[in-house]
């Protein structure tokens, strides 16, 4: 079954990088058919249907199918044009010239033009407005539209990956009329350019999407409606999906998904993701100001048994980098062994020939925390490392340990790019640098890649980024979660993008009856 | 004692709080297995002879858990129970005591206490003093005293009317002598009764906010915590959730039927 769905999603890659030509939708051998509607299952609600700070996991798909955004993210973890059709830089990456798709119109029948991008790239650097994508686009100085279907970006620093930031899932177009109105009235309305329309908004039921006729693909999408249906207890959901009640369960859990996946008439897939728990060393505190100590600890995980128990098996085991495979221009990393003896012998080479006693904190939600602390607890035993767990309730944990404390298991989500991912914990001015790392060296490639837009050169400066990062060990990563989803048979190319806010559900059918 | 056992009741209570103690005291001594060890090959296993009553996701052996947890789990209910009983019948006794105006002050504030449901008092007093062990005692304590008063109170009115105590009085004897020696023991019997059927409900309590993530914290071995952690794997493993649960209950059971007995006995109508 997972060798299935593994090629599957190679073909749903490959047509991704075709650039999603309409109607290539070519699985099972089969032309899409028209009409149904899909019931997706999922167990968070929808809170708010606000494009500009949404983030609950089932109001991403929501966001995916009523909005378009000038790029979007494939499912080969690379930005594909959208409302954009192409865009181009300047040498040093400082320059943006974007163009926009022709004839494209909102939901409510106004057309899509440049003003648009520039009004809501305005809101979206504004300060007085919540933005989730303001931290990815702080770099822009200036959204201009030179024309009705050309906008420029002009940035105060070189960012070469100026179309992954676009591409944010918090990015998406809205009309200036939306965004000139009261923004509160986003939180219930949606007025998109996406492939479906915005039918029911019951936050504590069900939020159904219906097609959009005037969609930019023509012919897509290919489902009449989307019911987004909220089953606030797991049990509950999993037994409604298995009944066939529901089409597609979002997000399955690790502890079901060999379960659900074996049951007749649905199919599981397991996609290849970059979330993943981390083991936060602070540096400015003894022990762990001397690498051996990090490097021992390291060598004292036993990686693969993680994976086994708390994944279940699915995912990858990580060798202490936090840049994902899926990311463009990650480098392969050494696999390290579960060596106790080796750990043991570094230790004592440290100056710990006795062990180390040491307090691991551990937030208790989510579950993972907790699990990663106990089976590290276990494992480490065997090389001295003598693990005190302290699970805390997460409101405390943040208030005083998160970045304070100096050994503590962190838990953070797939970024887009490399640049995204470093500087979010690893740069000295990392949004939430918590390892007192701050590498000068690693600082200057990171602010170079960042300025390259030669792809080969890039390469070579993130190579080394990533080379310095194992070197110094600044946190133990043991492994990268897949993302787990579910559906039934009769529905084809249903599919989750590993940074798992993209789905493309324009390019979803179901057989008809 | 001996009408206690008599009853089928007071039997089987007694049986019961006879195993539960004696797994408190030697349990983890008996644990065949480190309730923290795991055994990644037999995870999620049924019983076996290797492991008697199975093993939980990270291949731990379950009846090692059990043993292991039932001391904490114990502890809890008689330590929160202890607490409860005690500031509660203080209060009680000074109210039931002093009467009037002090009187109507402590209980109309108690009232006021008792309106809220059990289990949401103590969700909030936990939500305000933190997660942990002994937080959770300590609500469970709170939310305990009221109800212990008034019972402390109407029993020591019943008593204080009585001829012996107004005997002592002429006697002019001092107050806290009468108190102390005349209406503490007489008044006695209600509230041993009603401590020992709140023991149970103290270990539930416990074991639901255990459960909810609010009491102990993994890798503890308490029970209610037990049954949070594995109960995603309910449909793999039933005896995850099954081990630990059924020990609550019989737990629970153990100190309610005993109480229950316990009031018999100590009742004269009901013992002809």
């Amino acid at each position: 079954m997972s060798h299935f769905t593994l090629t599957r999603r190679h073909v749903l890659m490959g047509m991704a990088a075709a650039g999603a030509i309409p109607g290539a939708s070519f699985a099972q051998g089969s032309e899409p058919v028209p009409g149904g509607t899909l019931k997706v299952s999922h167990s968070t609600r929808i809170a708010t249907l606000n494009v500009l700070s949404n983030s609950g996991p089932a109001e991403y798909p929501c966001m995916d199918m009523l909005y378009s955004g000038l790029t979007r993210m494939g499912f080969d973890n690379q930005p594909q044009p959208d409302l954009a059709t192409e865009w181009t830089a300047n040498d040093d990456a400082t320059e943006f010239t974007f163009s926009l798709r022709e004839g494209v119109t909102f939901h409510d029948g106004t057309p899509f033009t440049a003003d648009d991008v520039v009004a809501t790239y305005e809101t979206i650097l504004n300060p007085d407005v919540p933005s989730a994508a303001r931290s990815v686009l702080t770099m822009v100085e200036s959204v201009k539209a030179v024309d009705d279907l050309t906008v420029k970006f002009t940035l105060a620093a070189p960012f070469a990956d100026l179309p992954y930031s676009t591409a944010h899932a918090n990015a998406r177009i809205l009309s200036r009329a939306a965004l000139e109105d009261d923004i509160s009235k986003l939180d219930t309305t949606a007025n998109g350019t996406g492939p479906f329309k915005l039918d029911t908004y019951d936050s504590a039921r069900m939020v159904r999407l219906v097609k959009n006729e005037n969609y930019y693909k023509p012919g897509q999408p290919y489902l009449d409606a989307v019911e987004m249906m909220l089953f606030p207890d797991l049990a509950a959901e999993t037994a409604n999906f298995l009944s066939g009640e529901t089409d597609v369960m979002l997000t399955v859990q690790q502890a079901d998904y060999e379960r659900i996946a074996s049951s007749s008439g649905i199919e599981g897939q397991q996609i290849g993701a970059g979330r993943y728990v981390c083991v936060v060393m602070r540096q400015d505190q003894e022990p762990w100001n001397d690498v051996r100590v990090r490097k021992a600890l390291g060598m004292a995980i036993d990686r693969q048994l993680m994976v086994d128990i708390i994944l279940e098996g699915l995912g990858r085991p990580a060798y202490d980098s936090i840049v994902a495979p899926e990311l463009e221009f990650a480098t392969d990393k050494p696999e390290i062994a579960y060596d106790p003896e080796g750990a043991r012998a570094l230790l004592a080479e440290a100056g710990y020939p006795d062990g180390l006693d040491v307090t691991l904190i551990a937030s208790d939600r989510p579950a993972i925390r907790a699990q990663a602390a106990i089976v590290m607890q276990q494992t480490a035993a065997a090389a001295g490392f003598n693990l005190e767990i302290r699970t805390m309730p997460h409101d405390t944990y943040l208030a005083e340990e998160w970045m304070q404390g100096d050994f503590y298991i962190g838990y953070w989500g797939m970024q887009p790019t490399i640049d995204a991912t470093y500087n979010l914990l690893l740069t000295s001015d990392a949004s939430y640098q918590d390892t007192e790392w701050k590498n000068e060296e690693f600082d200057s490639l990171i602010q170079q890649g960042r300025s390259t837009a030669n792809p080969e050169e890039r390469a070579e400066i993130y190579a080394q980024a990533q080379a310095l990062e194992l070197e110094d060990k600044p946190y133990i990563v043991p492994f990268f979660e897949d993302v787990l989803t579910a559906s039934r048979e009769n529905v084809h190319e249903w599919s989750v993008a590993p940074i798992s806010r993209f789905y493309f559900v324009e390019d979803v059918w179901m057989d008809q009856a | 004692m001996r009408k206690i056992l008599k009853s089928p009741t007071g039997l089987i209570g007694t049986v019961l709080l006879a195993i539960v103690f004696f797994v408190t005291v030697f349990g983890p001594w008996v644990a065949p297995y480190d309730p923290q060890a795991f055994d990644p090959i037999n995870r999620l296993a049924g019983p076996s002879l290797q492991h008697w009553l199975g093993t939980d996701q990270y291949g731990r052996d379950l009846f090692s858990r059990m043993l292991n947890g039932a001391p904490s789990t114990v502890a809890f209910g008689l330590g929160a129970t202890l607490l409860g009983v005690g500031v509660g019948s203080i209060i009680g006794v000074i109210a039931g005591v002093a009467g009037g105006r002090t009187d109507s002050i402590i209980m109309r504030i108690l009232d006021g206490m008792l309106a809220m449901p059990e289990l949401l008092f103590t969700l909030l007093i936990v939500t305000f003093l933190g997660g942990g062990t002994t937080q959770a005692m300590l609500a469970v304590a709170v939310t305990f005293t009221p109800g212990m008063a008034r019972i402390a109170r109407s029993s020591v009115l019943s008593v204080r009317t009585r001829e012996y105590v107004l005997a002592a009085q002429a006697r002019g004897e001092s107050q806290s002598w009468i108190v102390g020696r005349e209406v503490l023991p007489n008044a006695l019997g209600p509230i041993i009764v009603e401590a020992t059927i709140r023991v149970s409900f103290a270990i539930m309590i416990g074991a639901t906010l255990g459960f909810l993530g609010l009491g102990a914290q993994p890798p503890s071995t308490e029970w209610g915590l037990m049954v949070a952690e594995s109960r995603q794997f309910m449909f793999r493993n039933p005896w995850c959730v099954a081990v630990p649960g059924l020990a609550i209950a019989i737990t629970a059971m153990g100190f309610n039927l005993f109480g229950d007995a316990l009031r018999d006995a100590f009742d004269p109508k009901r013992s002809h």
